[in-house]
């Protein structure tokens, strides 16, 4: 279908001020390539109508939050058009008493979290870039942060959804309660599908309660096998964590920059917030000191306030983009606690062969590793093919031993030589069949996730 | 004759004693927890050691054309596990195994007929548990609690079975095997492992479950406030949690379950109460005895009639048996009873409780109600006695009224028992046609011929506008004798 047809159409639905033509959509671009069109709708009604045009005319469609997580995922098989979710971004209902709030996908993490702090309770979400990030984005990404250690990700806090398919339909699945069995659990099938199967429309999550008092404790270590003797240990311990992290030699010196804080030169770092009451905050605390120096840091550091958000700001942000602005690749992976710094050693050893400069910053009770790789500094530009296939040795290592990698972002060039997501073992053909069901055209983000899907 | 050769073929993949046709032996099969709406016995029994086993046994199902479904100990309260077109129930009883404890990365492998008290009786001393505490957990099965997402007091904090569930071996409606899941967090691919949770037998057979372990909290504390009113319990579970606490669990009994437990078990409520709280806090201890100050002055400030505080493991015991034993204490005030499974926000609390005592006035029942305050999720228990001429519709019609009044506030029909075919009927009034659909076309893509747990869940023209039958209670319920939940 001509662009020009596209966006006549389009306008009659959403108004031709919320159309974006070819000439505009470049900052659209997924994986350089750039969609027909931009349409911007502002309700279900006209998002239902958008999707129904595009499926009666077999229009590919990207749904856009606010484009931060736009580099997961395969190379796109096409992308004609974009639908931005920005215009639905109301926050539906928040009631307190029952620690739930329902909100449109296209609705800011910010302002999500600003409008919840009068009521003293917050969305457990902080992912990268949490400035920017969408609750629909999280949601289709299943992204994650440092919070997940104490509330689990999207997946856990999603109650209710509403989704828009390929062919415009609207349905639900869930309540705005936070116990219903009622039917199959459709959040689970739609969170983390990187709309691939539906667009979200809006969704009800728990809530939580901020805590009075939140403290951190960041603890410096000469070696990754202190830090995680002293992390197992706090981890198997009554201690409740809020959060807790690892941060390779690298993640350590960049994150202080970023973060204004001083950690010793050639060290490690973990860092442990705790909220809670004031007096469990600070007997925790001390557990927490006390367990770091018999392991054997060689200092720590108390942080509240505005240091300690800049810290857990600049942690989640890693690797930062004004460091020295040249690009990382970001890969996850997704290992059993135990096997943390083993990863991250074997990720830096071959990053090393490649002449690439690691980081490692690890959310390590749940096995979760944000790696990253560069080119050193000055060396000449590793061809993308020798990093593919870095990824592909690293993958086969963590998969030998029950995890999973995964590309977050990368240049085209290097997705063009490996399998953005790796093997999903023998269920593939169910996700390729739930996918032929929910989107029987293939139009929803085609080739983006899992085995082509 | 047809079912002898039924019965050889499947004797010859689990062991003839493995196989039950006897009429009589196969009457234990002909319902779950829930006696009282309708029953349908299987033409066949199996009991597999394995997954292999389980493999065959579907396999040759779906050659011969035959309906299956999986059971584990038969606990369900919507009739999950009731055999209503006939087939073959594969029970999953012996296949009970810990496969697997990791308690470096807090996980276990268990197989699905294991009971779910047993994996925390494995760990306890060692300082771990398995959270899902479902009141029956003395003889649920873990692949049950998977099937049913089940529930139980310490939700409120810890969440359903579905949070504590990484991974599953399934044997697919044709036979094949898949994993989904593991013992990793965010596997990449559709979430496979919490779509299955839930589904009611109607996607597969789990045949092993990779659980979540956690560590046991440094400190418990159990405490029983009564009240009043119910209305004055109502608010001091909303002020709790919009003070910022969330208790491990906080459970309601109203004035009825009060009477019927002081007749059995003398627990000593004070005189006048119309409503008890039982709260539980747990962990770091600094943390614990500060909200137990803070839920102390939210009390006095509603008017309490009396606080007790578990000074020890026997106490704490002791207060919570009289909300283990509420519903069977029920038995003892009425011939038989029927108990719903609604969830509200907690915010409605007390409208809806309010509404659901008029629901009786108006309907001349009597309407006990214990249940999950913390999450919204209500067990109102409707008195009848089927031997009065429509008393058992009326009761019935009665439940769908308050299955209305949860979704008019925004609730759901069930919180923890299922849909199962006690509300295959009534899943319409909280999904729409379009909901419902796209449910079936995630159905179709694991079982195509619609031959495992058919009947089930999604209503299908066959069910849809189809009457429950007549309830037959067993005699051990109606004296008070077991629970049912």
């Amino acid at each position: 279908m001509n662009s020009e047809r596209l966006t006549g159409r389009l306008a009659e639905i959403v108004g031709a001020d919320h159309i974006f033509a070819a000439e505009l959509c470049a900052p659209y671009a997924v994986d350089g390539k750039a969609p027909k069109a931009v349409v911007l709708p502002a309700n279900m009604q006209e998002l239902s109508e958008v999707m129904k045009f595009a499926f009666s005319e077999r229009v590919s469609v990207v749904p856009w939050g606010s484009g931060t997580k736009i580099g997961l995922g395969g190379i796109p098989a096409r992308v004609d058009l974009v639908v931005g979710l920005t215009r639905l971004n109301q926050i539906i209902d928040h009631e307190p008493g029952d620690l739930t709030a329902t909100f449109q996908a296209g609705t800011p993490l910010r302002e999500v979290q600003t409008s919840l702090r009068g009521s003293s309770q917050f969305l457990p979400f902080d992912p990268a870039r949490s400035e920017q990030v969408t609750i629909g984005g999280i949601l289709a990404t299943n992204a994650s942060g440092p919070w997940r250690h104490r509330y689990g990700t999207a997946r856990d806090l999603v109650i209710g959804i509403r989704v828009v398919h390929a062919d415009g339909t609207v349905t639900k699945g869930g309540a705005k309660v936070v116990k219903s069995v009622s039917g199959y659990d459709m959040n689970k099938l739609y969170v983390g599908s990187l709309g691939t199967l539906g667009i979200i429309l809006e969704a009800t999550l728990r809530l939580y309660p901020l805590p009075a008092v939140e403290r951190t404790w960041v603890g410096s270590f000469l070696t990754g096998e202190a830090a995680a003797c002293a992390m197992a240990q706090i981890l198997h311990s009554t201690i409740v964590c809020t959060r807790i992290e690892f941060l390779s030699l690298f993640a350590t010196q960049s994150v202080s920059r970023q973060a204004g804080c001083v950690f010793p030169a050639g060290t490690v770092t973990v860092a442990v917030s705790v909220g809670s009451v004031p007096e469990a905050v600070d007997t925790q605390i001390a557990a927490i000191r006390k367990l770091c120096h018999l392991d054997g840091a060689v200092t720590g550091s108390l942080l509240e306030g505005s240091a300690q958000e800049s810290l857990w700001r600049a942690i989640c942000d890693f690797p930062s983009a004004s460091d020295d602005g040249r690009s990382w690749v970001m890969l996850k992976a997704s290992v059993l606690p135990t096997k943390v710094l083993k990863t991250i050693h074997r990720a830096e050893a071959l990053g090393r062969d490649l002449g690439l400069e690691s980081a490692a910053v690890s959310e390590a009770g749940c096995g979760i590793i944000r790696l990253c790789w560069r080119d050193e500094a000055g060396s000449q530009e590793k061809g993308p093919a020798s990093i593919a296939k870095g990824v592909e040795e690293l993958r086969g290592w963590i998969l030998h031993d029950g995890g999973s990698l995964v590309i977050l972002s990368a240049p085209p060039a290097i997705k063009a030589g490996v399998d953005v997501w790796g093997p999903v073992g023998n269920a593939l053909f169910l996700m390729r069949e739930l996918k032929r069901s929910l989107d029987p055209q293939g139009l929803l983000n085609p080739g983006r996730f899992v085995g082509g899907i | 004759m047809e079912k002898r050769r039924i019965v050889k073929e499947l004797a010859a993949i689990v062991g003839s004693e493995w196989v039950i046709s006897d009429p009589v032996e196969l009457t234990v099969y002909e319902c779950d927890g829930m006696t009282f709406l309708e029953k349908g016995p299987p033409d066949l029994v199996v009991l597999p050691d394995s997954t292999a086993q389980v493999v065959e046994v579907v396999k040759f199902c779906d050659r011969e054309q035959l309906p299956f479904l999986p059971r584990g100990a038969g606990t369900g309260l919507s009739g999950g596990a009731i055999a209503v077109q006939g087939g073959v129930i594969i029970g999953l009883n012996r296949m009970n195994r810990i496969l697997e404890i990791d308690l470096a990365n807090q996980r276990a492998v268990v197989e699905p007929g294991l009971v779910n008290l047993t994996l925390t009786q494995a760990v306890i001393d060692r300082g771990y548990y398995f959270a899902p505490d479902p009141a029956s957990q003395a003889a649920s099965s873990i692949g049950g609690n998977v099937a049913e997402n089940a529930g139980g007091p310490h939700c409120l904090k810890y969440g359903t079975t579905t949070m504590h569930i990484l991974g599953l071996e399934l044997v697919l409606p044709s036979g094949e095997i898949v994993q989904v899941g593991g013992k990793t967090l965010d596997c990449p691919g559709y979430d496979l492992t919490g779509l299955f949770v839930g589904s009611e037998g109607t996607l597969g057979i789990a045949t092993k479950v990779t659980v979540r372990l956690l560590r046991q909290a440094e400190a418990i504390k159990t405490l029983l406030a009564s009240f009043r009113t119910i209305d004055a319990a109502s608010e001091v579970v909303s002020e709790i949690i919009a003070t910022g606490m969330i208790p491990s669990a906080l459970e309601m009994m109203d004035r009825h379950i009060i009477k019927a437990l002081e007749e059995w078990l003398q627990i000593g409520y004070p005189e006048g109460a119309g409503a008890v709280l039982l709260i539980e806090l747990d962990g770091p201890a600094a943390e614990i005895e500060a909200q137990a100050k803070g839920i102390e002055l939210i009390c006095a400030r509603h008017g309490i009639l009396d606080l007790r505080i578990a000074q020890d493991e026997q106490e704490r015991t002791l207060l919570w048996r009289g909300r283990k034993g509420a519903v069977a204490a029920v038995g003892r005030i009425t011939h038989e009873f029927y108990l719903q499974d609604g969830v509200v926000p907690r915010t409605t609390l007390p409208q809806v409780l309010r509404e659901i005592e008029a629901i009786a006035e108006r309907n001349a029942f009597v309407i006990a109600n214990v249940f999950h305050a913390g999450d919204g999720n209500l067990h109102p228990l409707i008195c009848f006695d089927s031997r009065r001429e429509g008393e058992l519709q009326r009761a019935i019609a009665t439940g769908a009224e308050i299955m209305r009044l949860c979704l008019s506030v925004g609730g759901s029909i069930t919180g923890e028992h299922g849909i199962g075919i006690e509300k295959i009927d009534f899943i319409p009034l909280m999904y729409s046609s379009d909901d419902l659909e796209a449910m079936r076309r995630v159905r179709v893509v694991f079982d195509r011929s619609l031959r495992c747990n058919p009947g089930k869940l999604l209503p299908t023209a066959r069910s849809c506008g189809e009457t429950h039958v007549a309830y037959r209670p067993h005699r051990v319920e109606r004296e008070g004798l077991a629970q049912r939940y």
